[in-house]
């Protein structure tokens, strides 16, 4: 067993309230042990409806870093094929990936400029200079700048991916993939740094990317804590102060096995789904947006948990 | 001979019966746990076949990344394999049909069948890649509902069941409610959805055979907002509040009783958002959203807050509860303590 | 050898084929399904693009002019109520079926079925059929027509008062892939300025307003007439209406993006025409197994070759006329069924030389057009045994 060399770094059981900075110096492995021996808690004996002493991993510094080595690690140890196309495709020119791309390569084909995408697109009617027609004309111009523009603007990440564009196009065009499909080669060329909006990316990485390695789940219930929601309003604040056992109350497993959201997964599900995620390539994403943050933290004299913060609450 | 409309007129969606994979939402387990729950109950309640994670060994079904998936941080690549292990475990039990509880689940499931039609050699990859991850192979459902199609279809039968009816108990007048179907159920597959996407009737109809009367207004089926990345990220939630808004003064003259939901994220933001509006503008809305989970065990008579959980809203429902005639006991709504962490 | 020829459709085209026919010496049967000719002209408040087009005021002056020739035609008979219920036979000699029970021999037959307008009912956007101000084009020539219901005059259908504010929106059922149309209508943009163009002339203060994609006013005598209507006020304005919502005082509220301008347009409206694109006619598919003749995927009739034999349907001696091969203006009808009637007129005269191209049918419109798929529920299109590829056409109903 490794000892730690860190003179930052308290004991494992406090790495929770530890930075990235001060975890640096920690070997991956003994993060990786302190992370699950943390979270796996036993359920409680006493019949109370709650967990007494949870310890919270999500959102912290901790789980961050812990992320940033385990992804990187199992990236290397084994690629898979996809992960390899992406890290290769993110060499190629914009106009290779809209032509190579599972979604983008279909999701256009012709498109008369009719309007009416823009006519009914939230977006286009809550931010004024958005438009989908000019992604679509960036796209159909096959101008190679034009596209670098494109997903270094902020315009490219104004959409809300509801799809009301996708019955209403004349020509079937699935303007909806198009643009998730320009935002993830936005990510993996580094382009979304240029753009308030994209920045915002590297925090979506850890919030959604963070449950989806730890917790199979793309939001846990408490991630949502009151103070990063006062658009919700003292009800809420409320009742997420006593979600869990509101939760149990109506037949839910917040962190215990069971069904439904929030249940706690056995470490053999959480082990298939981490190498779905990995067989899919979204690795070589998520090592590039590190990689593309930890850049940008640098050069604006930031470290790296200070950068997660402030894109968070840019724009 | 005539070209083939993508949706030909007079699609009639075909929903299954009986015998079922369920599988969880992410936002709804957060939110409002009460309205996923709700389903395996009312399932069980039509003696419907059912399996979810009901025990340690099922717990293997896991989200299905499609918020991540529309917030940009998965590829396309492993949405496809994590559907189609979800799609193995359902095999292995046996099980052809799979309702998902979130709309968005529903729009990302049939997304990944599309693909396997237009892209050769896909399911081959997809195969390949899957074994290698987890040894599990690719097996494709029969059907893939969302769990409001499974409620339309036997709204009649519920209704029969029901202690009580969308009605003003005072007056006998029908309750005035807005139906607003989620934009992955209707919009993305129109010709998935039970009648397209301008006319969707998934909710209308359970409204209807509720003792309710529906509200047409111009912003019917405009979007909710939440926008996954626009509603995950603070800056951006401007646009999420603003298309809520929107939404409201639209339907206000016609002065709805009810917005009912069959979509997580819908019945979340166009709940919660009401507050931030009425800080923002002074305006009080005060309509009530409910799931259609939710509306349905609370017309059974189960209990509003043991078993619908309506203390997880933030605009009251209690009003609606009065003038339907369900009582209820409001100070069952807190704990005393809080949970630790 | 049976001389008589025989024309199923009693429009404008199958009466000019009628009269032509007449001309050259030629007798014919003409049937019409209806209790009257004309078709679908006698509707038309008035035709275009001159608004009295050789002097006739509207459509019924010009069909009851035609018909007048026709009843004065000695070599032409008509039936009323009439429809053919089977053929049999070949070219020189069919001999036809009809519904009042006698059968008539003859050398060739004519179909002059023309169109069906596009019910707008299945597009939900519009709200037609749910709101009582969103109205057809059809039924907007028939509230201008003075013969009609309100005598000429622009009234609300909610309430009966007059209509200030008119929206037409053109390419409802066209150019739209996704309802399995991806033609275009040809006419409507044509048929829409004229009926703007009539409103702004009879109420100068209306607003009009026509939501277009393209104004495709091409043939002659057609771009004057859209500056003509423009001068007189029509506004356009260039973007798709993506949905028509009531208000409660039952106006209109259209939506479309003035992508010009590059602006979101909203406004309301007391009356919205839709400017509906044009089907086969209602028996399309009966008279095709009838006739043995093949349909494009549009659903009109094929021809054999599109430059050398356009009328020339794809069995020996039956012809094509009118709007049976595909929407044209009034002119071109009449234009089609003087070609036709020459065109039989040879077939007929001279029958023993093989008059009709071999193995040959227009390959121009047969064409798959690349769809996304065809949806099956019949059965389990992904059965594990055979992985689907991607299907590149499939066939409904119509």
């Amino acid at each position: 067993m490794k000892t730690k060399q860190s003179t930052k770094a308290g004991a494992p059981a406090s790495f929770v309230s530890n930075n990235g900075d001060d975890l640096k110096s920690v070997s991956s492995q003994t993060l990786v042990d302190a992370y699950e021996k943390l979270r796996d808690q036993s359920e409680p004996s006493n019949g109370s409806r709650t967990y007494p002493k949870l310890c919270v991993l999500h959102g912290t510094a901790f789980e961050r870093e812990k992320d940033r080595r385990e992804v990187r690690e199992w990236a290397s140890r084994c690629p898979a094929e996809m992960q390899k196309w992406y890290e290769e495709a993110r060499h190629q020119s914009c106009l290779w990936w809209l032509k190579n791309h599972l979604v983008a390569k279909r999701a256009l084909s012709s498109c008369i400029a009719c309007g009416v995408c823009t006519s009914q697109c939230p977006a286009a009617q809550y931010y004024g200079e958005y438009n989908p027609r000019a992604i679509v004309d960036a796209v159909l111009s096959e101008d190679e700048d034009q596209l670098v523009a494109l997903l270094k603007s902020d315009l490219l990440w104004y959409c809300g991916q509801c799809g009301s564009c996708k019955p209403m196009c004349p020509r079937e065009n699935n303007l909806m993939g198009l643009i998730s499909s320009l935002r993830f080669l936005a990510q993996l060329k580094g382009y979304h740094l240029y753009s308030v909006r994209g920045r915002q990316q590297y925090a979506m990485r850890h919030l959604c990317g963070g449950n989806l390695w730890n917790r199979a789940c793309t939001l846990y219930f408490r991630n949502p804590v009151a103070a990063n929601h006062p658009d919700f309003g003292p009800r809420y604040a409320q009742y997420h102060s006593q979600a869990e056992c509101q939760m149990v109350r109506v037949g839910a497993s917040p962190d215990r096995p069971g069904q439904f959201g929030g249940r706690k997964l056995p470490p053999e599900t959480l082990t298939e789904f981490r190498s779905c995620v990995a067989g899919g390539g979204t690795l070589a994403l998520w090592n590039q947006l590190e990689k593309s943050a930890s850049e940008d933290a640098e050069k604006k004299g930031l470290s790296i948990d200070e950068y997660h913060d402030r894109v968070n609450h840019e724009g | 001979m005539a070209v083939a409309a993508t949706i030909p007129l007079g699609t009639i969606k075909e929903i299954p019966e009986n015998d079922f994979f369920l599988t969880p939402s992410c936002i709804l387990g957060v939110f409002n746990p009460g309205s996923e729950v709700l389903i395996g109950r009312i399932y069980d309640l039509l003696g419907l076949r059912w399996r979810a994670a009901g025990d340690r060994a099922e717990s293997q079904c896991t989200c299905c990344t499609g918020f991540s998936s529309h917030g940009e941080v998965i590829s396309i690549e492993s949405t496809l394999l994590v559907a189609a292990r979800i799609w193995s475990i359902a095999a292995e039990l046996g099980i052809e049909n799979i309702t998902t509880a979130c709309v968005t689940s529903y729009a990302i499931h049939n997304e990944c069948l599309e693909m396997y039609k237009h892209e050769p050699g896909l399911d081959e990859r997809v195969d390949r890649w899957l074994l290698q991850a987890c040894g599990r192979r690719l097996h494709f459902p029969k059907h893939v509902v969302h769990a409001s199609d499974i409620l339309y279809r036997y709204r009649d039968v519920l209704a029969e069941k029901f202690q009580h009816r969308l009605v003003e108990r005072r007056t006998g007048q029908p309750l005035r409610v807005v139906d607003h179907v989620g934009c992955h159920y209707a919009k993305v597959f129109p010709e998935k959805s039970v009648g397209g996407a301008e006319g969707c009737d998934v909710l209308a109809a359970m409204i209807r055979a509720w003792g309710g009367q529906t509200v047409d207004y111009p912003e019917r089926r405009h979007c909710c907002g939440m926008g996954f990345r626009q509603c995950a990220i603070r800056p951006n939630r401007g646009y999420t509040m603003a298309c809520v808004l929107k939404k409201l003064e639209s339907m206000e003259p016609w002065k709805p009783d009810l917005i009912l939901t069959n979509c997580p994220g819908c019945n979340v933001f166009l709940d919660k958002e009401q507050w931030a509006i009425l800080q923002m503008t002074g305006k009080e809305y005060d309509i009530p959203t409910l799931s259609y989970t939710e509306l349905a065990g609370l017309l059974l008579g189960w209990d509003p807050y043991d078993v619908v959980g309506i203390q997880s809203h933030t605009v009251p429902v209690e009003p609606l509860l009065d003038k339907i005639g369900i009582p209820f006991d409001p100070s069952k709504q807190w704990f005393s303590e809080t949970s630790g962490a | 050898m049976a001389n008589r020829v025989c024309i199923i459709g009693g429009g404008v085209a199958g009466m000019q084929v009628a009269l032509v026919l007449n001309t050259l010496g030629i007798s014919s049967l003409l049937v019409e399904k209806s209790a009257t000719l004309g078709g679908r002209v006698p509707l038309l408040s008035k035709t275009f693009p001159f608004f009295n087009d050789d002097g006739f005021n509207d459509g019924k002056e010009f069909t009851d002019a035609l018909e007048r020739d026709l009843r004065s035609a000695p070599l032409s008979e008509v039936r009323l109520n009439t429809m053919v219920t089977d053929v049999e036979g070949d070219f020189p000699n069919f001999t036809i079926r009809l519904s009042d029970g006698s059968s008539v021999q003859a050398g060739s037959i004519v179909v002059a079925t023309g169109f069906t307008p596009f019910d707008p009912t299945s597009l939900k956007e519009y709200g037609y059929g749910d709101y009582a101000n969103v109205i057809t084009a059809t039924e907007l020539e028939w509230m201008l027509n003075p013969r009609g219901p309100t005598g000429g005059k622009l009234l609300r259908r909610s309430d009966g008062k007059p209509a200030q504010k008119l929206a037409i929106v053109f390419c409802v059922g066209s150019r739209n892939r996704r309802i399995g149309a991806p033609f275009c209508s040809r006419i409507c943009c044509s048929y829409s300025t004229k009926q703007a163009s009539t409103v702004m002339e009879r109420s100068p203060h209306t607003l009009v307003v026509c939501f277009y994609m393209d104004v495709r006013t091409y043939d002659r005598g057609f771009e004057e007439m859209y500056s003509l209507a423009q001068e007189r006020g029509v506004k356009y304005i260039r973007g798709r209406v993506s949905r028509c919502k009531q208000l409660p005082d039952g106006s209109i509220l259209v939506r479309a993006e003035n992508t010009l301008l590059s602006r979101p347009f909203s406004g309301e409206f007391d009356l919205v025409s839709l400017s509906t694109g044009m089907r086969p006619c209602e028996h399309a598919d009966e008279l095709s197994r009838l006739l043995g003749i093949a349909r494009g995927p549009d659903g009109f009739f094929l021809c054999r070759e599109w430059f050398r034999h356009p009328h020339d349907a794809t069995r020996d001696g039956v012809f094509l006329a009118g709007c049976a091969t595909g929407m044209k203006p009034i002119r071109n009808c009449m234009i089609d069924g003087a070609a036709v009637a020459a065109r039989v007129a040879a077939v007929l005269r001279d029958t023993a030389s093989l008059p009709f191209p071999r193995n040959r049918v227009t390959t121009n419109l047969v064409q798959p057009i690349p769809q996304t798929f065809s949806i099956s529920s019949e059965r389990n299109m992904y059965d594990s045994s055979s992985f689907p590829k991607g299907e590149t056409h499939g066939h409904h109903n119509s």
